[in-house]
């Protein structure tokens, strides 16, 4: 492989394994969003204790959106420095944006939710996670806005040797962009409810004497969530072929994965409107339906997955559609040893990482609800230490 | 509209420095000063609410760098290719050990995380003095040249002291005394220093400024709201890191 695919390759491993834990943080961000806002309308002891069990999830789930995220931020300037040098105007304002604005928010008001818990009066605390929750899905549109000039670079034109930015409005309307959008939400709100339906089902299944009610609700909330999402993703799905240029999806790959996740959503469609939701009230008693709920849960992330390599391939050889090829994006310089180190550090630790943080998240499963470590009530016999500076429970 | 964009450039990474310097100071204390578990778990509550909001400095850093400084992004970055992707490891593994240390309840796990917490913190310290070398020459020096590791022990060390002066402030039993209020301003000088310097070459790597102007129109009425949300963190957690046990 030379220098070109390998650093294509890097990308498409760590915005691969990025992407799996978007999708859920996506997904999973208004649901415990609302059951923290029922709990806090309510006072019930049950809904507590839902907003912290999938609260946990949520949150082990994010700190590997984070360290992902992290790494994409500065690849572009490591090995795709020809893209940043020729559109570095255009595509660079998106991404600033998100980074200075969203993503700033999001995890400022983040630490705040985690940490703040008995600290914040509640309706403050609620307001965190809901702060969090719009300004994840701002990232995701920022991203969205960048990732869509490369597929159609409307809004710049070409002055000297590099890309101006004309027309910023024209970014944010961007045809590839308005229905490609609402489908990542379509598949956050998709993999979220999945998620949340399958762990619940486990739960039922195997420990039915343990907090039934909490699952039973937790296994209702999902199967609304998907007829929400999946609707969402597939009428946004088949509404980008509008605006998708020819011979878009030529490729092997393209056109393959594409076609595997157009079958996944069809299925998932059906299942949601022909079983999941005339099942809803029964759903969690009829043992038999559980392994099945439990079997469905890869099937978003495959497809969001699928969907990636399908939108990203289609493009080849562009980096910028008929402005810029993959190849004169890469960083001028960038040696077989450079890329081969580079691409060796992250996918091991990364998917090192990965691997660790899905079993982490098996693990709450597995220990159930009754007492969640995030926002755990502050232990009651301990001593302090010094100062009231470290308050340790008092 | 330049002028505010380098401000940026120049005020992140300062803030960065002077509040992620005692988040990476108190990790690479952990086996200085946290003789036992329980130290050490009190060590990281300390310092536990504040991570998220101080790392977010650095990211946004590289936000203005590639959103208003596009020529130099390249150019620093690929300039310093090995360190980067060194950091970043680093910082990844860092930020995982927060996260992943009280999630299993042995202590075998517990150590392990905060063994990786306090290597990577060090390794990252001691990253920002070789880079900060490679910068002020151009990347013409090797990236391990002796001054850059001069540099690199010098933050390590200053880190170190100021991650101790802010325990120091909240957990006094660990090191009294300490004023962790000076450090954060003294920590940045480096950095500052380093910008100050290469502030033309800056300048000419700046952005259009019809995107300069959009960019503006896009981030700065959010400035105050950002601003205050990092107030509120201060606030909330003045008293201390909140009840144990604590997520981190």
């Amino acid at each position: 492989m030379d220098v070109l695919d390998l650093a294509r390759l890097q990308f498409g491993v760590t915005a691969g394994l990025h992407f799996l834990f978007v999708v859920l943080t996506l997904g999973l961000a208004p649901v415990v969003a609302v059951m923290n806002t029922r709990w806090v309308r309510t006072g019930d002891p049950l809904q507590e204790r839902m907003t912290r069990f999938w609260g946990q999830i949520y949150i082990v789930n994010y700190a590997l959106g984070i360290v992902t995220g992290l790494v994409m931020e500065f690849q572009f300037g490591l090995s795709w420095s020809g893209l940043t040098h020729y559109a570095g105007d255009v595509f660079g304002a998106p991404l600033a944006v998100e980074t200075m604005v969203a993503f700033f928010l999001e995890s400022t008001f983040l630490g705040l939710w985690i940490f703040g818990w008995h600290r914040l009066p509640r309706r403050a605390h609620l307001a965190c996670i809901w702060i969090v929750t719009l300004t994840a899905y701002a990232s995701a549109f920022w991203i969205m806005v960048a990732n869509s000039f490369l597929q159609n670079p409307a809004g710049a034109a070409v002055t000297g040797d590099r890309l101006a930015l004309t027309d910023a409005g024209a970014l944010l309307t961007n045809k590839a962009l308005v229905f490609s959008f609402p489908h990542v939400i379509g598949a956050g709100l998709t993999t979220g409810a999945f998620v949340v339906i399958g762990a619940s089902a486990y739960r039922l299944w195997r420990h039915p004497g343990e907090d039934r009610e909490l699952f039973t609700r937790s296994l209702r909330t999902g199967v609304v969530l998907a007829v929400h999402g999946v609707p969402i993703a597939v009428a946004f799905g088949f509404a980008q072929f509008a605006t998708v240029p020819e011979g878009k999806f030529d490729g092997a790959a393209a056109s393959t994965g594409l076609g595997v996740m157009i079958l996944i959503g069809e299925a998932l469609l059906m299942a949601t409107l022909l079983f999941l939701l005339p099942l809803i009230k029964v759903l969690p008693h009829w043992r038999w339906t559980h392994p099945l709920l439990m079997a469905l849960t890869p099937l978003p992330f495959a497809a969001a997955i699928l969907g990636w390599i399908s939108r990203e391939m289609g493009r080849y050889p562009w980096m910028i559609r008929d402005r810029l090829t993959v190849a004169d994006a890469l960083s001028p310089g960038l040696t077989p040893g450079m890329i081969t180190a580079s691409l060796a550090g992250f996918t091991t630790v990364l998917t090192l990482l990965a691997v660790i943080d899905y079993a982490l998240i098996a693990k709450i499963v597995r220990r159930g609800a009754a007492a969640p470590a995030l926002g755990a009530p502050p232990e009651p016999d301990e001593p302090p230490a010094g100062r009231p500076a470290l308050t340790l429970g008092r | 509209m330049e002028l505010i964009w380098l401000g940026l450039l120049v005020a992140l990474p300062a803030g960065y420095f002077a509040l992620e310097g005692f988040d990476l100071g108190v990790g690479m204390l952990l086996p200085v000063l946290g003789r036992t578990r329980r130290d050490r778990d009190l060590m990281i509550a300390a310092i536990a609410p504040f991570v998220l909001a101080n790392e977010v400095w650095l990211v946004a850093a590289a936000g203005v760098l590639i959103g208003a400084f596009p020529l130099l992004e390249g150019k620093v970055l690929f300039g310093l290719y090995p360190l980067v992707v060194v950091m970043l490891l680093a910082w990844v593994l860092r930020d995982a050990g927060l996260w992943f240390r009280r999630r299993l309840d042995g202590d075998a796990w517990r150590t392990l995380w905060d063994a990786v917490i306090a290597a990577a913190s060090l390794t990252l310290s001691l990253c920002w003095g070789m880079a900060l070398y490679a910068i002020t020459t151009g990347f013409t020096a090797p990236l391990w040249h002796p001054l850059g590791l001069l540099l690199g022990v010098t933050l390590t060390l200053a880190f170190a002291l100021h991650g101790r002066a802010f325990l120091g402030r909240r957990v006094p039993r660990f090191a009294p005394g300490g004023n962790p209020a000076l450090s954060a301003v003294l920590v940045p000088a480096p950095v500052l220093a380093v910008l100050a310097a290469a502030a033309p070459q800056l300048r000419g790597g700046a952005a259009s400024p019809a995107t300069l102007q959009t960019l503006s129109l896009l981030v700065l009425p959010f400035v105050p709201l950002l601003v205050a949300a990092q107030v509120w963190v201060w606030r909330t957690f003045r008293r201390g890191a909140g009840p144990v046990p604590s997520f981190f």
